[in-house]
């Protein structure tokens, strides 16, 4: 039997159809899709409007299998996709597009959640999206992360080996996160780091924004795979610019008006937070385009200082509040001495060899000059 | 290897190392310069040492580069003179009030002022740019100059002028990616600490030796430094 398209599953659930066109244009918005591009899932279309491409692909293609697997995380990546300010599209995402399996999200449990999965994959092998949430561990294969008896490592690979593509959603997924801060004690990983063969994209952030997890889903389903991305492999459309670049306090920082401390007057007056250690100029997010709970504020927004959770070991980059410029080791009043003094003993040392150096060829020099030099001072004498 | 990590390299293991061989070279210079060792001065003391000291440093630093007929050097060589003495203005102001200079001295002082508005520290970065592209015009084309110039004078005007374009570009956001030039401005400064020591622009510690020694002498003389 021919399976049901995302669009008769709406319908069935009672959405009209300028409802179902509402959400087309919505979904285009969030994917950033501003003039289509060939689309390969669709096949020959002539430049058509991007609310139409998604239509054409919500009304022509099946639902899409998500399994959504976690590590060594917090889970809050989920908790910021199940309250996601746009309900619309975590509901479509975790409702009908739809998610197989997420031991979090998933009423089953035990044996019966895990018989899910396995069916789920063999059902959908090759077609379904993996979505990773948290890290793999390579510490003594796997070991300090085991669901169902399985490592880290197994389950990954396990799931990674029949997935159409992978998504690495959240700081630690994607980069190791904040397990992999100094030691790593666990050695976490990124995903990318461990998948060679599939297409990895990694939505860094901590938790990932919600609608660009969303969004990218929801691109491989419209387009028929992953969006562009960087070198670090973040989609474009949501990982294009820096923080900084679209931040509301960028005039200030461009003024040269600072917050000096977070209860001074320029705090109050919404001044640049550079100086309190903002992360903004290296950081590539879309929080301050999209920002959080229905585009109400973001972080730098609310008056603190961008942490630069989207980037590869942000834990480790320096304090929190600490200046982005400051060097991240810095010489302490100890290591300081030893160093001036490392440099004044051998400057002495080879002074000193110099002197007696000096001292020699001058009596080498008296020598052999004799008695004519000895005799030398007695005509100054008379003059 | 990618530039974000190129970033964590250079902000940290490698300036972390610059700024040690910086601290060593410039201890030892200091040492062997001061152990060089200097003739007693027998001269009787006519004036005060130390009006002597304080004249030479309010010629030499503050008066000289805005009271241009105190010194003949600016009637002999006007050049060298405005763009020097423009270069190095700029470069104090936007190493002292530049605000992503101030947060560096907080990070290794524990201190912190308050820093110029960002188009004034623009200004004397470009000033001080300008200058040093001028100096080397002049040193490119003096007949004089270009025979005493040897290899480690180009150095010190590559190694100096790196950091500071590569600074204006990142404070500017100009052309590049934030990252890729923030790397590419603590590579340079790296390398310039790294230098420093080895070079002649280590007079920017020596110079404030021999201004004061030189200072007392006058003084002791009780003549005009």
């Amino acid at each position: 039997m021919k399976e049901k398209t995302i669009y008769e599953h709406l319908r069935e659930k009672g959405l009209s159809r300028r409802d179902f066109m509402k959400l087309c244009g919505t979904i285009a918005g969030m994917m950033g899709l501003e003039l289509a591009p060939p689309v390969k899932a669709l096949g020959k279309l002539a430049h058509p409007t991007p609310a139409e491409v998604v239509a054409q692909a919500l009304t022509t293609k099946p639902k899409l299998p998500i399994i959504w697997l976690e590590f060594q995380d917090c889970a809050g990546c989920s908790e910021a996709i199940s309250r996601s300010s746009s309900p619309l599209l975590s509901k479509l995402v975790l409702n009908d597009i739809a998610i197989e399996y997420h031991e979090t999200l998933m009423a089953a449990a035990g044996f019966q959640a895990e018989k899910a999965k396995e069916e789920c994959m063999k059902k959908y092998w090759g077609k379904y999206v993996l979505v990773v949430e948290g890290s793999p561990t390579l510490a003594d294969d796997g070991i300090y992360c085991v669901v169902a008896g399985k490592s880290n490592l197994d389950l990954l690979k396990e799931a990674a080996a029949g997935a159409a593509a992978i998504i690495a959603t959240g700081n630690c997924a994607s980069f190791g996160g904040i397990p992999a801060a100094h030691p790593n004690p666990t050695r976490a990983v990124g995903v990318a780091d461990l998948i060679k063969d599939k297409p990895v994209v990694n939505i860094p952030g901590c938790p990932a924004i919600p609608e660009v997890t969303t969004g990218t889903i929801l691109h491989f389903l419209v387009m028929g795979e992953l969006p562009k991305t960087d070198e670090l492999k973040r989609p474009l459309p949501f990982y294009g610019n820096t923080v900084h670049d679209h931040c509301l306090r960028r005039p200030f920082y461009e003024a040269g008006k600072f917050a000096e401390s977070f209860d001074d007057e320029g705090a109050r007056k919404g001044y640049c937070l550079y100086k309190l250690g903002c992360k903004g100029p290296t950081t590539y997010n879309a929080c301050a385009g999209l920002k959080w709970e229905r585009g109400l504020s973001y972080p730098v927004q609310s008056g603190h200082p961008c942490l630069g959770c989207s980037q590869p070991h942000f834990w480790d980059g320096g304090g929190f509040y600490e200046g982005q410029s400051a060097p991240t080791i810095i010489p302490d009043k100890g290591s300081t001495a030893t160093l001036v003094g490392a440099g004044v003993a051998v400057g002495a040392a080879l002074a000193g060899v110099n002197a007696i150096k000096k001292n020699r060829a001058k009596k080498a020099l008296t020598k052999n000059a004799g008695p004519e030099a000895k005799a030398e001072p007695e005509p100054k004498k008379e003059a | 290897m990618n530039w974000t990590e190129i970033l964590t390299f250079s902000r940290g293991p490698l300036l972390h190392v610059a700024l040690m061989i910086f601290i060593v070279g410039m201890s030892y210079r200091l040492v062997r310069v001061l152990l060089l060792g200097w003739e007693r001065d027998r001269v009787p003391n006519k004036g005060s040492k130390i009006w002597g000291v304080i004249l030479n440093y309010l010629k030499g630093l503050v008066v000289l580069p805005f009271i241009p007929w105190v010194r003949r050097t600016f009637r002999n060589n006007a050049l060298t003179f405005i763009a020097g003495g423009l270069f190095h203005l700029s470069l104090f102001v936007v190493l002292a009030f530049g605000t992503a200079h101030i947060l560096v001295w907080k990070s290794l002082c524990g201190i912190s002022w308050k820093s110029l508005p960002t188009p004034v520290v623009a200004f004397f970065s470009a000033t001080g740019i300008i200058s040093l592209i001028v100096l080397l015009i002049n040193r490119l084309t003096h007949p004089v100059l270009k025979i005493l110039t040897k290899l480690p004078v180009w150095i010190n005007w590559v190694m100096v002028f790196l950091p500071m374009v590569t600074g204006f570009i990142m404070a500017r956001h100009l052309w590049f990616r934030y990252e890729v030039i923030f790397s590419l401005h603590l590579i340079s400064v790296s390398l310039l600490l790294i230098w420093i020591p080895l070079g002649r622009i280590s007079h920017f510690l020596f110079y404030f030796f021999s201004k004061t020694i030189h200072g007392a002498q006058a003084g002791k003389r009780a003549i005009v430094p």
